[in-house]
């Protein structure tokens, strides 16, 4: 990245020049007396020692088929091309020359400014990603039942106790609020009052709802010596029914796939009696008393089983939602994050089937949804209506009398029963394009609307954005802001924002996380999974507490641990502890970098791993480009280097020229955080020989920044602008799933500029970002940083 | 019983996980692979609490015998029907008889122990292992030849709404009991809701193109190309759609609108069910199926032909009554009618692709949980068979010296081509299937 103060000076000349080239092709340039005086050098250097390699626009050539781009400053270019370059002759391209050559080619076409001015990006025709067709299907039918939002204000079931089999009024005992379910009756009753139960037969329910946290499969597990009937998302039929206790069966288990954000509800009957014919009390005193106990335990996709959590329960109801199921192929993520920049017949067959399960579901639900009789004139009328609310609802914006006649009355008139009309309108408007694919860049207030909502929450426009495009007030700025504000507290911004964070700190592609067990035995699935919860916690804790300060992720002096983590790392808490904030020693740790989930991950199952640490500083917390090695590498055994630290072992590996473009920055990044092994323990010492924590940070402009130890890296990096700026540019393209620059060259800068006058608020900076994308050009300040939330509402 | 079907079932019929994700409209070709050879089918009907037996069972043994009361509705199928008398079920254990009657029916095996508590003996749970039809099943859905898109279909006439012990007959493996569908549209919309969707999709794909045209005229020639490649794939499943036309081997049938799920509806309900069954059989959709009628203990009030009182209920009055034995010879005259009809269905409809109709192809089994109602008895289970699917020397009166069902379950899976060496409990099968069948 380059400052623009320094930039700024050249930069019309040297535009203007390579205006000239890219218009001109490869011919060379004309003599334009403004281009000689500053370019003309830097140009010359190029085509004498450069262009035979990298051709005359970088673009490569046979010998070297790469295109030179890249996101070394001038300066890095320089010192790399003094070093290395010409690669027949290095040491020929120095001092001055190298300076030139380098500034020329880092504007020309090499940096990634070049490429937008050579090429510009532009705002892509898109169709849903996979999650946003899945939320907006799910919204769409949710719109008809009273929307039920997860309160989580009260955590845990409702449990309701029952002297008898029968679950009625008259014979509960117990009503109150369980955190979680997982009671061990033994042989007496609930609370253990036999007084009050008889051990041989009673019966309870819990009820409520359940919030994903994330987007998948998730395998609940009912766990039981005695009979249950499950219900989840829907009280018609029992997602898991054992109330025929039958054998020796203890676990029950179903699996269900559940949208990130959503609260489904549930409810649990549990009964130690028999049923069919009642025991005469003789019988009953015969029977042997048996054991009680139940819980309730879910899988998050690739997390061991755990008893639900507390917080993800709420004793209230929610209605019912519709849950698609149907496969889709993963969209394309080859640019860093998902998009819906492709289709294929795989994927355009899932639509089909995507659309026959709602047409399904909804020709199945017609009471609850369309409040349709079950026979009679009326039934064809209301699941009419039904049609034209569906059809504006999944279109995002309201119906022409020509749309209405196409979408919904033609459907109708073609005969059949009301299910079968209603559904030939589900096919025909979740088929079509106007369905399928994101506005197209015109922006009207549906427009803004649907950019809103897609980009805080990968859904549809609610009801109060409907209407505030209806009315037009969403091409006043200030209104998209107040709706971003608004919009940024709902559990589906946090599901969203929670993603963009796993995807950040690489948390998806180690699904597992195993450790050699002779050298770690504590470290289990268990404790694996549990850092995955302390991990999410804290991000929890900074990113929707009262300060989202962004340097907070870097600086924090605590972590949350329980009895099990405790216990691995060290913490002074009772075994059975639930998770707590943990001060932590401010000297060794410093926030996510010393997460011991994250360095555990970023290490081998073994040994630390300072190249995988420091390529995710270089790529996730820095923004660069790496390419992967020249070569495939496998890590120099530790067994063959007995006597070399990882360090040494690491620096030995990597000395080769051809690794140093890109190790010479990786390294000194990772070496900061050798202070701690495969499962993120502190250590000041490996095989006897203390640690080098020491290390260094190249920044694009400036002097080399010289380190020691994580705390010093952590507040180092906090500082970058680069840094700034690369999770301005991540957490864009991970909302809008366009690039940046297609929405102009000033955009970035002045989300940063943004981002660090408000004291780095990732949640305003969110809502900017949202707002900017859903804002035409014409209708931005280019100069202005955007305005900020009015204070009086700031949380 | 089940609520509709959803996509999983769907998937789950096809044999295919979700891994291995079946596009809808490829189904024709999964259902028609292997027309070739002879299709044999079972069908087993299942009604409830006994019979009786003084008016069920012929005097006769051998091909010379006379039809009783129960039976007459048989009359013009003699020749090609079986009456097997001294089949009994011998399997002990938990449950009451009702219980193991309908449990280890089809299983030959016993109850495991459980929570529900019947009118006498232990409680008992889920019966210890896959039943009959579906061990057929599996065995024909793992051979090219004999696949189908469903394997087996479980039709269902007025079963209870809850599923315990007494409501179920067939079953997947051990604590998995598969519920039969009694609601005629549900099992309708199993059998031929994709064939409707797929009229349904057809009818709006014209509209689609348009809408890609309008799209494709208001973006960049750049984005065009996306809009260009989406309409390939409409247009492609415009030609799949075309070429699934007419794969059924008959038209969609229309079933009578608005029949409740009713006690009164039985008869009803019974033709609906089983005019699907045979049309599922045309168009190969399986070879093995099941009908049960009520559950065990059923308590069906026929009042359609006169009798007021609960079948249960009737069933347990003593042999003196004779009243009562009038009316449930009456019953069980009903449930035969019901299977009469089933075979004239059968013998009408001609087997398509090969010789003769589709009862020269198919073997109907009747059977019950219990042998005679007011004793509970567990020997003697009413066991008729009808048709030439199994290849059985027809058109007599068989009785046997007390032999374990589990034989004719192994007589069952050796007529549809797999032969088994036991099944269920073990200590049954010694003397493998009955002689004298075929």
């Amino acid at each position: 990245m380059q400052t623009p103060a320094r930039s700024r000076p050249v930069r019309h000349d040297r535009m203007a020049l390579a205006m000239t080239l890219a218009f001109a092709g490869l011919a060379p340039a004309t003599s334009s007396p403004a281009a000689d005086s500053v370019a003309t050098s830097g140009e010359s250097v190029y085509k004498a020692k450069c262009v035979s390699c990298h051709g005359a626009s970088g673009e490569g050539s046979k010998e070297y088929d790469r295109p030179l781009v890249g996101d070394k400053s001038p300066k890095q270019l320089a010192r790399y091309i003094e070093r290395t370059m010409p690669e027949d002759d290095p040491g020929t391209c120095v001092g001055e020359d190298a300076k030139l050559v380098a500034g020329y080619l880092h504007d020309a076409f090499y940096s990634k400014a070049a490429r937008a001015r050579i090429n510009p990006p532009r705002v892509e025709l898109a169709r849903l990603t996979v999650r946003q067709y899945r939320n907006a299907v799910a919204d769409v039918i949710g719109s008809f039942h009273d929307w039920g939002k997860f309160d989580g204000s009260v955590q845990g079931l409702r449990g309701q106790y029952y002297k008898s089999r029968r679950m009625r009024d008259g014979e509960r005992v117990i009503d109150r609020v369980d955190p979680v379910l997982n009671f061990n009756f033994g042989l007496g009753g609930p609370d253990g009052s036999p007084d009050k139960f008889d051990p041989k037969e009673f019966s309870a329910s819990w009820d409520g709802s359940v919030l994903a946290p994330e987007t998948g499969e998730y395998e609940f597990t009912v766990r039981t010596e005695n009979s249950i009937k499950f219900y989840l998302n829907g009280a018609n039929q029992p997602f898991i029914d054992a109330w025929v206790k039958s054998g020796t069966e203890t676990e029950f288990r179903g699996s269900m796939f559940l949208l990130a954000g959503q609260a489904y509800p549930l409810r649990l009957e549990y009964s130690k009696s028999k049923q069919g014919v009642n025991d005469s009390k003789e019988k009953k005193e015969k029977r042997p008393l048996e054991k009680g106990s139940i819980a309730l335990e879910w899988k998050l996709p690739h997390r061991p089983n755990e008893v639900i959590p507390a917080r993800y329960l709420s004793p209230k109801a929610t209605t019912e939602k519709f849950a698609p199921s149907t496969p889709f192929p993963p969209d394309d993520r080859s640019v860093g994050y998902e998009r819906g920049s492709s289709v294929s017949k795989e994927w355009d067959q899932a639509t089909t089937e995507g659309a026959l399960e709602v047409a399904d579901y909804v020709a199945g639900h017609l009471k609850e949804l369309a409040g349709a009789p079950a026979e009679g004139a009326e039934r064809a009328i209301k699941v009419r209506e039904f049609g034209l609310k569906f059809a504006e609802r999944a279109f995002r914006r309201p119906l022409s009398a020509t749309d209405k006649n196409k979408y919904v009355y033609r459907q109708f008139a073609r005969g059949g029963d009301a299910e079968t009309a209603v559904k030939r309108v589900i096919l025909l408007v979740l088929k079509s394009p106007r369905f399928l694919y994101r506005e197209v860049e015109t922006l009207d207030g549906y427009d803004v609307a649907a950019r809103l909502s897609f980009g805080l929450w990968d859904a549809p426009p609610d009801s109060a954005l409907l209407e505030a495009a209806a009315k037009g007030w969403l091409n006043q700025p200030g209104v998209v802001l107040e709706h971003a504000w608004r919009m940024v507290d709902d559990p589906r911004s946090k599901a969203k924002l929670g993603e963009f964070f796993h995807q950040w700190l690489r948390v998806e592609h180690v699904p597992d996380l195993a450790k050699d067990h002779s050298l770690y035995p504590g470290f289990d699935p268990l404790v694996a999974s549990d850092l995955r919860t302390s991990l999410d916690l804290f991000l929890d804790d900074v990113l929707w507490g009262e300060k989202p300060d962004y340097r907070r992720l870097f600086l924090e002096d605590s972590v949350y641990l329980n009895g099990r983590l405790a216990a691995v790392y060290g913490a002074d808490l009772p075994a059975d502890a639930p998770f707590t904030r943990v001060k932590i020693d401010a000297n060794e740790r410093a926030g996510l970098l010393t997460h011991p989930y994250l360095l555990a991950n970023f290490a081998y199952t073994a040994t630390s791993s300072p190249i995988h640490r420091g390529v995710f500083i270089a790529r996730s917390v820095l923004g660069r480009a790496l390419r992967p090695p020249p070569i495939a590498v496998s890590p120099l055994a530790p067994d063959l280097h007995a006597g070399l630290s990882t360090r040494e072992r690491v620096t030995l590996q990597t000395s080769p020229n051809s690794c140093v473009s890109c190790h010479g920055m990786i390294n000194p990044l990772g070496f900061g955080l050798e202070k701690f092994d495969a499962i993120g323990r502190f250590r000041s010492e490996e095989k006897g020989k203390s640690v080098d924590a020491t290390g260094s940070y190249d920044p694009p402009s400036g002097d080399l920044v010289p380190y020691e130890g994580a705390r010093q890296l952590a507040e180092t990096l906090a500082r970058s602008e680069e840094a700034h700026t690369a999770f301005v540019e991540q957490l864009f393209h991970n909302t809008i799933h366009q690039p940046i620059r297609a929405f102009g060259p000033d955009l970035s800068p002045m989300l940063r500029r943004s981002f660090a006058a408000h004291d780095f608020n990732v949640r305003s900076l969110l809502v900017e970002i949202v707002a900017a994308s859903a804002t035409p050009k014409s209708r931005r300040d280019p100069d202005a940083a955007f305005p900020s939330r009015p204070f009086a509402q700031e949380r | 019983m089940t609520r509709p079907t959803n996509r999983r079932d769907f998937l789950r019929d096809l044999g295919i996980g979700s891994a291995a994700l079946p596009f809808f409209l490829n189904l024709p070709s999964l259902g028609f692979a292997n027309q070739g050879g002879r299709k044999k089918r079972l069908v087993i009907m299942f009604s409830p609490n006994g019979v009786v037996p003084s008016n069920f069972w012929p005097d006769q043994v051998g091909r010379e015998f006379a039809l009783k009361e129960s039976l007459k509705p048989l009359e013009p199928f003699k020749d090609r029907m079986l009456t097997l008398h001294g089949v009994c079920d011998k399997v002990k254990g938990d449950g009451d008889n009702h219980m193991r009657g309908i449990g280890c029916l089809l299983t030959g095996v016993e109850l495991l122990p459980g929570n529900v508590q019947g009118g006498s003996d232990t409680p008992a749970g889920w019966a210890n292992g896959r039943s009959i039809d579906q061990e057929i099943r599996v065995r024909n859905q793992a051979v090219e030849a004999t696949k189908t898109r469903f394997g087996s279909l479980e039709f269902g006439v007025m079963v209870p709404d809850h599923a315990d012990t007494w409501t179920r007959m067939v079953y997947s493996g051990p604590n998995k009991p598969i519920a039969p569908i009694d609601d005629p549209y549900q099992m309708f919309a199993k059998l031929y809701g994709r064939t409707k969707d797929r009229e349904s999709l057809k009818s709006v794909l014209d509209d689609i193109q348009d809408d890609l045209k309008v799209l494709g005229a208001r973006v960049s020639s750049a984005d065009r190309q996306l809009i260009d490649e989406h309409a390939t794939f409409v247009r492609e499943m415009e030609q799949e759609l075309k070429s699934a036309d007419g794969s059924l081997g008959h038209a969609v049938p229309e079933l009578e609108k608005g029949v409740k799920d009713q006690n009164d509806n039985m008869p009803k309900v019974s033709r609906m069910q089983i005019d699907l069954m045979v049309n599922s059989f045309v168009a190969d959709f399986a070879r093995v199926a099941t009908l049960q009628y009520t559950n065990s203990v059923g308590g069906a009030r026929m009042r359609w032909i006169g009798v007021d009182e609960g079948h249960h209920e009737l069933s347990h009055h003593p042999d003196s009554d004779e009243k009562s034995k009038e009316k449930l010879t009456k019953i069980n005259k009903w449930f035969c009618e019901q299977l009469a009809y089933l075979a004239k269905r059968l013998a009408e409809t001609p087997e398509p692709g090969g010789p003769g109709s589709l009862l020269d192809n198919t073997t109907i089994v009747w059977t019950n949980e219990l042998g005679k109602g007011n004793s509970h008895t567990l020997d003697n289970i009413p066991f008729v068979m009808v048709g030439n699917g199994l290849d059985f020397q027809m058109g007599q009166a068989l009785k046997f010296p007390k032999v374990s069902h589990n034989r004719l379950l192994l007589s069952l899976a050796h007529g549809m081509g797999h032969e088994l060496e036991r099944f269920g409990n073990p200590n049954f099968c010694a003397e493998g299937p009955l002689t004298g069948l075929s």
